[in-house]
Formats: structure tokens, sequence, C-alpha cells
């Protein structure tokens, strides 16, 4: 009897806690990860809570990734003041080639140095990009795996919708 | 007539006053019955404003801290659909106070199962003054294997230097020695980039070890110290 208890509980506590490896699901809370920046400063997700975050993982080897990105630009461009909040993963080994991408890719949002891939590994990536949609409650409410010309679209609703909330 | 809008004649100061000296009487006739309990409409009046308020003093358990107070429209002139939906919001409210409760219990639960007392071990950082040392990370080894890589923002730094203890990494060991190695990184004197590890050598025997890594500032020779110790 004792052992049921305690299996339940464990069960129980088990589905509460997140665990160390969750991915980012629709509907649940988001993975908390702090990075360092390009510019040497860290940052904690979990510190935006109040905003509308948009979490974006990329590598300068990727060609869709380069292209996802000019559209965040204009996204954050025109609702940042608004509260959105874009943060962009690097996944390179060398954090050299990424800021040179940055910087011609014109990246005015915060870019985060993920050489040791902890966080991709947090967010069990399997493809890039991957675009995280995050509410002000810090529970992820987009999903977007790879990008195809159009899904702007789909973000800017979201987003637009999140803003709004 | 333009001399009339200007306010420039008698006429149309008398136009102007008439309407003021209007509002004032009926501000005067509202205030006084509130003020007075000798009139009987005013009475009656107070005692429907006063009803809601009673009830809701009495009935504190059920209401949450955050709720505005009562407004003052007598409880008579509720309309039923007001009343439902204040139903509602309390008990939206008293749902969200047993959650909280239940997350709390589990927590603590989720602790004690997954670290029991007996091979529990605690590493907290604390920091004091800071002036010669800006913490940007730390990095744990237990027994030679990494067990956390905390990466601080500037506001998490900022709560250290303002007294807080962080718990920075929690976990189970079985009873025996072993050897703990801090890895402390960040900008030391004169804003140079600073790396400076601590080992502690300790037994770990029945009942949980707690560990302090503690950052204070050498004012003599102008460097960081860094600390580490065992709680009794």
């Amino acid at each position: 009897m004792a052992l049921a208890v305690l299996a339940m509980t464990l069960a129980v506590t088990s589905a509460y806690t997140p665990a160390a490896g969750a991915a980012a699901t629709v509907g649940g809370e988001v993975p908390d990860f702090a990075l360092r920046t390009l510019e040497g400063q860290n940052l904690r997700l979990s510190e935006f809570r109040g905003e509308v975050v948009l979490v974006n993982f990329w590598a300068t080897w990727c060609s869709s990734c380069r292209e996802q990105i000019a559209s965040l630009e204009d996204l954050h461009d025109k609702y940042r003041k608004a509260g959105l909040v874009l943060l962009s993963v690097n996944l390179d080994d060398d954090a050299v080639q990424a800021a040179d991408m940055a910087r011609r890719l014109k990246i005015s949002y915060p870019v985060l140095m993920d050489g040791r891939k902890d966080v991709a590994k947090l967010y069990q990536l399997e493809n890039l990009p991957l675009t995280v949609l995050v509410d002000r409650e810090g529970t992820v409410r987009q999903v977007y795996p790879g990008f195809k010309k159009g899904d702007e679209k789909a973000y800017l609703e979201q987003i637009r919708g999140l803003l709004k909330e | 007539m333009a001399k009339d809008l200007a306010g420039g004649t008698a006429m149309g100061r008398v136009r102007r006053w008439v309407p003021l000296q209007a509002l004032f009487l009926v501000l005067l006739w509202a205030a006084a019955p509130a003020g007075a309990d000798s009139a009987s409409a005013a009475s009656a009046k107070a005692g429907q404003n006063a009803a809601p308020a009673v009830a809701t003093s009495g009935g504190s358990s059920a209401t949450p801290p955050s709720e505005p107070p009562p407004s003052a429209t007598p409880s008579g002139d509720t309309p039923p659909a007001a009343a439902d939906f204040k139903t509602i919001d309390q008990d939206v409210q008293g749902l969200k106070k047993e959650v909280l409760d239940l997350n709390r219990d589990l927590f603590v639960l989720e602790e004690e199962l997954l670290f029991p007392a007996n091979t529990q071990v605690a590493v907290f950082v604390s920091m004091d003054v800071g002036t010669f040392f800006g913490l940007d990370s730390v990095t744990l080894k237990m027994d030679n294997k990494e067990v956390t890589n905390y990466l601080y923002t500037e506001r998490e730094a900022e709560a250290l230097l303002k007294g807080g203890v962080q718990r920075v990494y929690l976990g189970n060991l079985k009873v025996g020695s072993h050897e703990l190695v801090a890895l402390f990184t960040g900008k030391g004197p004169h804003e140079r980039d600073y790396r400076r590890g601590a080992t502690l050598n300790f037994s770990k025997s029945v009942g949980a070890k707690y560990i302090e890594l503690k950052i204070s500032d050498r004012a003599v020779r102008e460097q960081p110290e860094f600390e580490v110790k065992e709680w009794e």
C-alpha cells in the first residue's frame, strides 16, 4: 500500500516538474535558460516574463534561417515598442563567424551564443530554424519548425493577438 | 454676441453664474444627507451603503486580499448578472489559491523524495561588497564531474550584492569523502577578465550537507576573495 502511494506520488511529481530536457511544447511552460550575448552580456529568458517573446534558433550555415531573420527583423522593428522581445540563439561553434553574420544581416535584437548546445538540447532541437513564441505568462503559445516564405504572416497574426492579451 | 461669449456684459455674467449656482446647490444637496444622520432619507441611504461593506469584512476569509473594495452602489441596486460575475470571480480566486498551495506542497514533496536528507548536498553562492569582482558565472565540479554551470545576469548579480543567497546546486552524494571545485569567472579589478578556482575536500556523513561559496573583497590587497565553507 505504502509503495503504491509512493509510486503514485512520484508519478504526480514527475508529471508536475518540467524535466531537465523538456522541449518547448505548446501550452507548457517555456524551458528557461541563460546565455551570453555577442556583446558579452548575460540574458535569462525568465527575466522577460511580462513581455511577448519570440525565441529564434539559427546558425550561419542554415540558408532558410538567414531568410527568416530578415522577416523577423521587420517584425521586431514594428512591434518592439508594443512589447515584443526577440531573442535569437545562435548554434555556431565560432562566435566570431556568428558575429560577422549577425552584422551582415543587421540583426538589431540580442544574439545569444549557445556554443555548448546546452539550450539546443534543452529544447530538443531537431532542425533549424526553430522559432518559439512565448506569451506574457511564460507559456509556449506556438512552435514554428523550419521556415518558408509566407510564414511571417502567421507570426504576425499570432504576435498581434498575444500583444493584445 | 461676441461680447456675451467672452463674458464681457452683465447679461453674460448672469448667464454664466446661473448654471454654476445651480451646480453648487445640487452638490450641496447631495453632500448634506451623507454627512447628517438626522434626515430619514439620509439614514436609509447610509444604511444601504454600509450593508455590503459589513458583509465583505465579515466574509474576509473567502475574499482574496487583492480584490478591490466594494463599490458604493447600494446592494439592492446590484443587477443579478453582476452578482453572479462576482461569485464566479471569487471562485476563480479561490481555485487559484488552492492551485498555488498544491504547487507549493508538491515542490516540497518533490525535494523530499528526490533529494532525501541523508544524501542531499546543496551549494549556495553569496557575495559581499563586490567592488573588486563582478560575477559572471560559476562552474561547479563534484568529484571531477561538472554538475552545474550558472550564468549570472546583471539583475541576479545585483540581487546577490544586496544580500541574496542563491542555491546554485542541489544533488545527491553517497556517504564518504568528496571534492568540490568551484570556478568563478567575472570582471576583476580594473575591469580585467578574472577567473579563479576554489577547492573543498569534504566528508559527507548521514544528514544533509550545505556548502557556501562566499565571494568577498579583500580591501588590503584590492582583490576579491573566494571562500568555500561548510555549514555546520
